[in-house]
């Protein structure tokens, strides 16, 4: 389309005319705008950089490593902390097993030696904040009792014999949890818990007899 | 791959595009000098994502980085803003065309080049790439990260306003 027919569409009130203006504006552009030429040198300069950019490990590069190792080392270590991450019980097993054995081991095994049960339980009064029950064990005598603590917070540990067994029976406040037994390094461990305390039974003794101890113990 | 090769591949297929990535950066910039340290830039940022380039279209893939480049240098600047033209609420807001317009001569065209200019950003990105470049509509979308229907209406105001501004000057 040229000007003159543009000019008769004027005339004529064509409506296909606005279409053709905007076309027009489109070709005006094509053939009038100015297209910048790159200037002379630019080519050089990019060729250049580019070569210094194969040339040398640039920051960008090293960088991108270093994260990338970080990266690895940071998911290395949190799956190294997931897989070593343990049950509280556990936790809480190695502390009883801990105080077990540092009581034989030890000159402190009794902070109060008695075998009466209405020596051992007052004793106990103002030292703890809850009154761990105290009781006759039959074939198991009592030897005493003893201030521990654990995860934090003062418990009583009650003190029992056979033979030439002791059985340390550790007992604090704690939320109920289910009965459990375990045995680690030839130590049996039965824990249980009532009353709002948990109690841990510890001992070398043999698995029955410590079975034989706790059922005798919750029965009283 | 080999650097000196990807290097040689890069350059065979890439700086054949100079003229328009340079174009395009001096219509965006509408600054000599900040357009040739763009390009440069937008080459080395080409080069290191050269695996992002699918081997097709080696124009469209570069003027997509030189375009990239300089709107995150615009924002920075923030001398331009980038204004983001609501198509929905600016379409049809303006007056119908003057036929007068249609008559240009030689006075109009001389100012063609400053009405191409004071176009918004968005408009004049489109009408450079579509009329320059001679982009499709499809390549154009891709460029500017834009639906083609988007490209299409900001052709069509950027026209109409160039048409008006070229009207202006008679």
């Amino acid at each position: 389309m040229n000007c003159e027919i543009a000019r008769r569409m004027t005339e004529t009130n064509d409506p296909a005319l606005e279409q053709h203006v905007l076309s027009c504006v489109s070709c005006i552009v094509r053939t009038n705008a100015r297209y910048y030429e790159a200037p002379a040198g630019l080519e050089r300069k990019i060729r250049q950089s580019l070569r210094q950019e194969i040339s040398r490990p640039l920051p960008w590069r090293w960088m991108a490593i270093a994260a990338s190792v970080l990266l690895m080392a940071s998911v290395a270590w949190n799956v190294a902390m997931l897989r070593s991450r343990v049950d509280p019980r556990q936790l809480v097993a190695s502390d009883v097993l801990s105080a077990h054995i540092r009581s034989l081991a030890g000159t402190h095994l009794l902070d109060v030696p008695s075998s009466d049960q209405h020596t051992v339980k007052p004793w106990f009064n103002g030292k703890l904040d809850f009154a761990p029950p105290v009781k006759d064990v039959e074939g198991f005598p009592l030897l005493g009792g003893r201030l521990e603590y654990f995860a934090g917070r003062p418990a009583a540990a009650l003190i029992y014999g056979r033979r030439n067994h002791t059985i340390n029976l550790f007992v604090w406040p704690a939320a109920a949890t289910a009965d459990a037994s375990q045995t680690r390094n030839g130590f049996h461990m039965e824990s249980w818990s009532g009353n709002g305390m948990v109690f841990w039974a510890v001992s070398d003794l043999n698995e029955t007899e410590l079975r034989q101890f706790v059922g005798s113990y919750r029965q009283n | 791959m080999d650097p000196a090769r990807r290097l040689a591949l890069f350059e065979q297929s890439i700086i054949p595009h100079l003229t328009a990535a340079y174009n395009l950066a001096r219509w965006l910039t509408r600054n000599a000098d900040d357009a040739e340290d763009l390009v440069q830039e937008a080459y080395l940022r080409a080069f290191r994502s050269f695996e992002t380039f699918g081997g097709t279209d080696a124009k469209a893939w570069l003027l997509t980085v030189v375009r990239n480049t300089c709107f995150t240098w615009l924002k920075k600047k923030g001398g331009q803003p980038a204004v983001e033209f609501d198509e929905q609420v600016h379409s049809g807001g303006e007056e119908s065309t003057n036929v007068e317009t249609v008559l240009l001569n030689q006075a109009a065209l001389g100012s063609l080049n400053d009405c191409l200019e004071a176009l918004p950003l968005e408009f004049r990105e489109a009408i450079v790439l579509r009329e320059l470049e001679e982009l499709s509509y499809k390549e154009i979308s891709e460029i500017a990260r834009v639906p083609v229907g988007t490209v299409m209406s900001r052709l069509a105001r950027g026209r109409k306003r160039l048409q008006k501004c070229l009207g202006g000057a008679l």
